[in-house]
Order: C-alpha cells, then structure tokens, then sequence
C-alpha cells in the first residue's frame, strides 16, 4: 500500500464500514417502519462524517449528497419520526438505500481511479422532493436556520458571561462548509483546552449547517475564561486549515477576571500538536451524542490481507521447521533430557502460534449475510412476493478468503430461492397451508472443521419431473435412464441448466446454479441440494474453515505418498479378494454397510510404478466427498497429520493436475513432499467424466 | 552444497577473470545434457542443487520429473534432455534452478561445465531449417571444448 494514498485508503475503508453500519440500522428500521431517536442520531452522525470526509478529499458530489440527506434526518430528529407522514416513509426508506447504493458506487469508483459522477441532479431532486414533502406535512416545523444565533447586526464582539476573551476567527473565502469547519477548529481547541473553559457562537456549528452563512458574515467567535486558553487556541488555529486569520478582543469584564496575571502570559507555551486531521477527529467527536451507540472502534486496526497470508506461511514453515528438527535423524538413539523439555516447550509455542495466526484471518459471515437481507428486501418489492429473511449464525467466523468468495454463491442461491422457490401469489401459499409471508432461512454453523451454510426456503420446492424434462432438453440426461430424486436434484447444479424459462432481472441470466458449484469448489467447498415438492428447498454448502491447515491421513502408493483430507474419510478397511465384485465393465466394486461402492485403484489411476495390486495386501479407504461416494485402494496408511496446504507450481498446474485429483501439496516432517488429493475430482478422473 | 559445486563456482570465477570488460556480451552457465553442452543466461540462475530427492507427480507430461521442496518453495523439475527428445540418464544428476519471470523451474541435467562471457556478437543464429525449437542460437567456445547452444527457456514455458 503506497503511504500517499494512506489516506485515500482510510476513506475508503471508514465510508465502507460507515455504509455497512448505516445499511444495518436501515433495514432494521424499515422493519419496524420508523426510525427511533438512537437511529436518526446514528444516521445523522454517519451522514455527517461522510461530508465531512468527503469534503476533506474533494468528492464534492458524495459531499453535496450526504449534506442533504444530513439535512433531511436533521430535520426528523428535531420533529421526531412522527413528521413523515405513513406514506412518505417507504420513499424515505428507498431513498436512503440508494444514497446507499450511491455512495457505493461512487466509493468504487474512487478505488479503480475512475472519475466520479458528476451528474447527481435527479437524485438531489429526488431528496428534496422528499424533504420539501416532510416539511410540509409538519407546517410548524421552524426551519432550522440561524434563530438559535444570537442574530447580532452588530459585528463583533460577541460576549458571554464568564468568557471574557474573545477570539473572531474568519474562513478564507468560498473555502465551504464553514460550519463544519468551524466544528472541527472546535475539536481540536478541546484537545488544549478544557471544554468548560470556552464557549463559541454560533453553538450549533455541529449541527446546523444553516450558520455557515452566520460564519461567512460576522466570523466564527472562541469565548475564553483566560487569555492562557485563548492562547493556547491560538495556535491551534493557526495550523488549521482555511483560516484566513483572526482577532483577538476582550470583553468589558463583567466579573472580575481570575488570575490577571494569566493575561501576562506570553506568546503560547501549550499547543501540543494540535492534529492535522480534522476528518478524523471529527468523526468521533460528532458521535458524542450518541454515545452509547458507540461501536468499539477503536480496538481495531485494519492489516493488508498480503501481510496475513505472508504471516501465515511463515508460521507454516516454523511448524515444519520445528518438526523437522524435534525428529532430525540425528537425534535417534541420544538421550536428551533437556533438549526433549525444551522441545516440548517448542512445540506448545508454535501450536499456539499457529492457532493465533489462524485466528487473524477469521472474519465473521456477518457481512455476507447482511448484504442478503437486502435483496431478499428488493426482491420483495420488485417481485411483489412479501418474504422475511431470517439469519442463524450470522457471527461464525470463517477465513477472509472464504468471506470474500462466498457472496455470490450465497446470493445466488438466495435470489434462486426468492425468484423460483418462494411462490408467486400469497394466495398459492394460503392455498397450500402456508404462512402468506414466504421465509429464507439463511444459516452459518461451525462444526470446527468445517463450516456449513443452509439456504432454506419454504417454497414451492424443486419439481422433479419438471426438471427432468428440462435436463433432457438440455442434453444433460438421457431419457432412458431412471434417475433417483438425488441425482435430478444434481441436475441443477449442471453447467448450462436452468428451470426458469425466461430471463429475469434477478436470477437465471443464461447460467445456472453451476456458477454455486464452480464458486464454492473454488474454496474447497462442496454444494447439495435436497428438496421436497411442495415443502421448499433447501441448499447446504461446507467449507473447510481455513484452506491453509487441514488434517490429513498420509497413505503410500509404491514410492508416492499422497495425504487425503480426513473430512473426506467415511472409514478404513482390509478386504480379502472374496469381498471385491466385478461388474460388466471391468470395473470393481466393493459392498459397505448395506450399499455398493466403485473401487478406484490409484496405483492404476495414477499409472505408478510400484505398489500393490492384491487387495489383501492393501488397504481400502471409504472416501466421500459431495455426492460421490467410493473407494480408494492404496498401499499402506502412514498415519494422520495436520498438514500446511501448499498450492502447486503454477508450472504444473498448467497440466490441468488438479482435474486428475492432484490438489495441493505439502511438506511432510522429513522435508519430503506429499501430494494432497481431492477426493471429488479423483473419481471424476477415474469415471473418464 | 557439495563440493563439486562449489569447485564449479571457482571455475566459474577463473573464467570470468579472462574475458575483457567494456565488450557487451552476456553471461551464461553452461550445462552439459546428454552430450549437449547447452548454455541459459547466468542471470536467470537461482541456485544449483544436487542430491535432491525428486517427488514423483503423475499425470503430467513425462519429461516433468516431479516436484522438489527447495526452502518451502515447490520447484517443478523438468528433464531436460527428454523434452528434447534426447534419452535420460537416470543416475543422479544435478538440477539448475532458472527464474523465468515468475516462474521458477529446475532442469535436471547431467553437469555444470563453466560460466562464461561470451560476447553476442559471438552468438550465430541457428542454420535456417534447423527445427531444434529449444535452442535460439550457437557459439564455439573459446576454449576449442565445443559448441554452445543457447537454451530459449521461454520455449520450456507451456503456452496456452
């Protein structure tokens, strides 16, 4: 990250939380259908250090649009909710989701570098539109200018009582928003000075933008109780941005001054470096209001994810360094004490490294999941079909990678559910005995090697003939097979397949679920569908928790040793040749518990020289991994490990490996390499699908 | 590190010492395979290594070897005499380490013979219907031990 862009990078990251926050509070409003005071002043705040930021960094556009929706909520939190009226709420609701979408976007582009918007008119009308509506639904609102100034015709001074040092500041001309300004030159004479020491006029600069034009006439007046405080201010204002200068004046005393000799004082000793970033000390004292709405900011700093992940490999490579060297070759047959306590010590150490460097990539899903519940709420205005998301779990933790992939699987499956699950009518759902309002379902569990995440919904459920037909259309199946429910389901997630004859805005545009599959595969994932006609649908996706370390079961093949994930592990067993069944094709089969399994031989498979090919004298391992199900016969098992994923060159994978089974690789504690399988793709490769 | 190379490095030194600076020429290691005395631009060596323990992968192309760990890093080891064509020996040999951009490869050949400057104007074009697609050009040695043929790595790169 380049440092001159560090604050560029700040805006972004604090606009984006910022929009998260505002976009929680939204829709949970909207649910309620009214704001309460804590909301508006939470939406106030968060508008207002949009401007302010903005601003700061030029985007007159995002500045203009947050000041007027600033505007807006100032005047529900004078009036309360009860000035808009029932029917203006939705367009208030709507119009704050696209300022949402608006900022965004324009937050986007600033990231690529594209210019920005220039063109916000229509969507300005829009607000005040809007504004002019709440205004005038509540005739008695006074408007909010500058009544509360105490209106001098008479420039300066202005006194009060206690506070007899006065100090006129005047903004360069057309810098803009003079009251911001003059708040944020506020804040950072409190860092001086304490606030009981001064006053200022106008009071409301924090909160009434109309002062602005009060400013630009008679100047921003500082009241001290002692010139040292005026002094000390004085040279906050000096390094404050677009001051064109200042005056200082003393009142006729009204009380008798304290400390006289005070006023002696020379030139200011105090002044610790006043901050040079108003933006910043802005945002927090903006939220002094409310402050219990206060989230623990502050606790957090924002890392680059590169530093992570390069944090991450290297504790990988102490972990195996540390094995490497606690069962070094040259240490057999000693006897070594303290070597064996201290290595001990070691181990505990880097296991609690690893964990704590795992732990720092770990997010919540809370962010993917609230991005849903927006579209389910569009979704139900667009399709006009009511439907209430529900979310479990929102706070399980998952690896940042898997947070930043997992989105659009999720938010496909969910517009897949609201577009062709849920039905169109209530009627059709009262009809079917139904609640009329339709529920998504959308769950995150933690089984602590893996994450599980369900979409269900109470929908119309997947209609197997229907699908069926269509995958015959499709050339995906062919129509003298009889298919299981299970494997139509399958169906849906084939590439090029979907149910939804026309196109929609939402879903369905010309790829189907496979894109889920693809994306979800991506993070190592597996996707099934389940449903019952009728009775909705549900859609399950696991995840390994972190992609980096799994356990594995080291098994060998001749010289080649190969580590299977044990998530995939149903179970181990020795058979005899008795046991083995061969079918019409050649191939070999193997019966478990009641049900028959393919037997893949990767010594076969994977053309190796070496191993065994009686089955007495190797080992069959029951493998499971999205719907296949099979076994693979090897050699010998080695033993379970937890293992550090490696990715392979990107040499070899440009052999197309990884659709042979070949995934990833790893260190084994020798420094000799094993190769790590994927246990979907192998049996793919070994049905020459 | 084992001593063989570590002579080869002196090696290396002697001949530099010979050429004159101040000639634009370029600096290349030269490898022996299969009889071949093949030469990459010294530049693009990383590290020689021998007595490495090659990682078998299946299914992919035969001339690929396999994999070796070389400090954490996974280094695809391609052979580079059966990629041309040329039969393998299967005694241990040694592997050069070349980056190629960002992409790190090990050659497996049979022994390191020098560096050398060679100056490019030293450099022949190949005979015009030559088909060696690996090699992009030819000097003698000045030593009278033979030819180099200059090694186009980008041609070991799988192009798609």
């Amino acid at each position: 990250m380049g440092s001159g862009n560090e604050i560029l990078d700040m805006y972004i990251y604090e606009t984006g939380t910022l929009l998260e926050q505002l976009e929680t509070i939204v829709l949970e409003a909207e649910k309620a259908d009214t704001f309460s005071q804590e909301n508006v002043n939470e939406i106030f705040r968060i508008m207002h250090t949009i401007k302010g930021s903005s601003a700061m960094m030029e985007f007159d556009s995002l500045a203009t649009v947050a000041h007027r929706i600033e505007d807006m909520f100032f005047i529900i939190r004078e009036g309360t909710m009860s000035v808009v009226s029932e029917e203006n709420r939705p367009a208030l609701f709507d119009v704050v989701f696209q300022s949402i979408d608006f900022f965004r976007g324009e937050v986007e582009k600033v990231e690529s570098g594209e210019p920005l918007d220039k063109d916000i008119d229509s969507f300005l009308t829009n607000i005040n539109t809007l504004i002019s509506k709440i205004k005038g639904e509540e005739p008695a609102q006074p408007e909010p200018a500058p009544a509360a100034a105490p209106a001098g015709p008479a420039p300066e001074p202005v006194s009060a009582a206690g506070f007899p040092f006065g100090l006129q500041v005047n903004f360069e001309e057309g810098c803009g928003m003079e009251s911001l300004r003059a708040f944020m030159l506020v804040t950072s004479v409190k860092d001086v000075c304490e606030e009981t020491e001064f006053t200022f006029d106008p009071p409301d600069v924090e909160t009434n933008s109309a002062t602005s034009e009060t400013i630009i006439e008679h100047g921003f007046h500082m009241m001290f109780r002692s010139a040292q405080a005026r002094d000390g201010a004085v040279s906050v204002i000096k390094s404050a941005g677009s001051v064109q200068g200042y005056q200082s004046y003393d009142c006729p005393v009204e009380e008798p001054a304290p400390a006289p000799a005070a006023s002696a004082a020379p030139a200011a000793s105090a002044a610790p470096a006043a901050s040079a970033a108003p933006a910043k000390a802005a945002a927090p004292a903006a939220s002094a209001a409310p402050a219990q709405q206060q989230h623990p900011k502050e606790t957090l700093i924002s890392v680059n994810l590169s530093k992570l992940d390069q944090l991450s490999a290297v504790v990988g490579e102490i972990v195996i360094t540390e094995s490497m060297v606690t069962s070094s070759p040259d240490l057999k047959g000693l006897n070594l004490d303290a070597f064996s306590k201290s290595a001990r010590q070691l181990r505990k150490l880097t296991d609690e490294l690893q964990d704590v460097s795992m732990s720092l990539r770990m997010v919540p899903v809370s962010s993917v999941f609230q991005k849903m519940t927006r579209i389910v709420r569009d979704m139900t205005k667009k399709l006009n079909r009511p439907c209430k998301l529900t979310l479990v779990g929102e706070n399980t933790e998952v690896d940042k990678t898997i947070v930043d992939n997992i989105g659009d699987p999720i938010m496909h499956m969910v517009r897949n559910s609201m577009d062709h699950g849920i039905e169109e009518t209530q009627e059709e759902r009262v009809a079917a005995g139904k609640d009329p309002v339709g529920e998504i379902l959308l769950s995150a569990r933690d089984t602590g090697s893996e994450v599980i995440i369900e979409i269900i919904d109470d929908g119309r459920g997947v209609n197997d003939e229907a699908v069926l037909a269509k995958a015959i259309r499709q050339g995906i199946a062919s129509p003298d097979v009889d298919y299981s429910h299970k494997e139509i389901l399958n169906f849906l997630l084939a590439p090029g397949f979907s149910t939804n004859t026309e196109v929609t805005e939402f879903s369905g545009r010309g790829v189907g679920m496979d894109v889920v599959k693809r994306g979800v595969e991506e993070l190592g994932g597996s996707v099934s569908i389940s449903s019952e006609l009728g009775h909705g649908m549900t859609t399950t996706i696991r995840i390994p928790l972190t992609m980096a370390i799994m356990d594995g079961m080291e098994v060998s093949v001749g010289d080649s040793i190969f580590t299977i994930p044990i998530n995939n592990i149903l179970s181990t067993m020795k058979i005899s040749k008795g046991d083995v069944i061969h079918d019409s094709s050649q191939g070999e089969i193997i019966k478990c518990q009641g049900d028959f399994y393919p037997i893949v031989r990767a010594r076969e498979l994977y053309q190796l020289q070496g191993g065994c090919t009686e089955v007495e004298d190797g080992v069959l391992l029951w493998l499971e991994a999205g719907d296949h199900s099979y076994c693979l016969f090897v050699d010998e098992l080695l033993g379970q490990q937890q293992v550090v994923v490696k990715q392979l060159p990107a040499y070899v994978n440009s052999f197309n490996v990884k659709n042979y089974g070949i995934n990833g690789c790893t260190l084994r504690s020798d420094g000799s390499i094993s190769i790590i399988l994927d246990v979907a793709s192998l049996y793919t490769a070994s049905r020459g699908i | 590190m084992s001593n063989e190379v570590m002579f080869a490095r002196e090696d290396e030194m002697e001949a530099l010492n010979v050429v004159d600076d101040g000639v634009d020429s370029q600096k290349y290691l030269i490898f022996m395979a299969a009889h071949l005395k093949l030469g990459v631009i010294a530049e693009d060596v990383v590290e020689i290594l021998n007595n490495q323990v090659i990682t078998y992968l299946p299914m992919v192309p035969g001339f690929i070897r396999g994999i070796i760990n070389m400090r954490g890093q996974m280094i695809p080891i391609l052979d580079i005499c059966s990629r041309m064509g040329l039969p393998s020996r299967e005694e241990d040999s040694l592997v050069v380490v070349i980056n190629l951009g960002d992409v790190q490869l090990g050659i497996l050949v049979d022994g390191v013979d020098q560096m050398l400057d060679i100056p490019r104007a030293n450099i022949h074009p190949l005979p015009a219907n030559s088909a060696q697609l690996l090699v992009s050009g030819m000097c003698s040695l000045p030593d009278g031990s033979g030819t180099m043929m200059v090694l186009d790595c980008e041609q070991l790169l799988p192009h798609d």
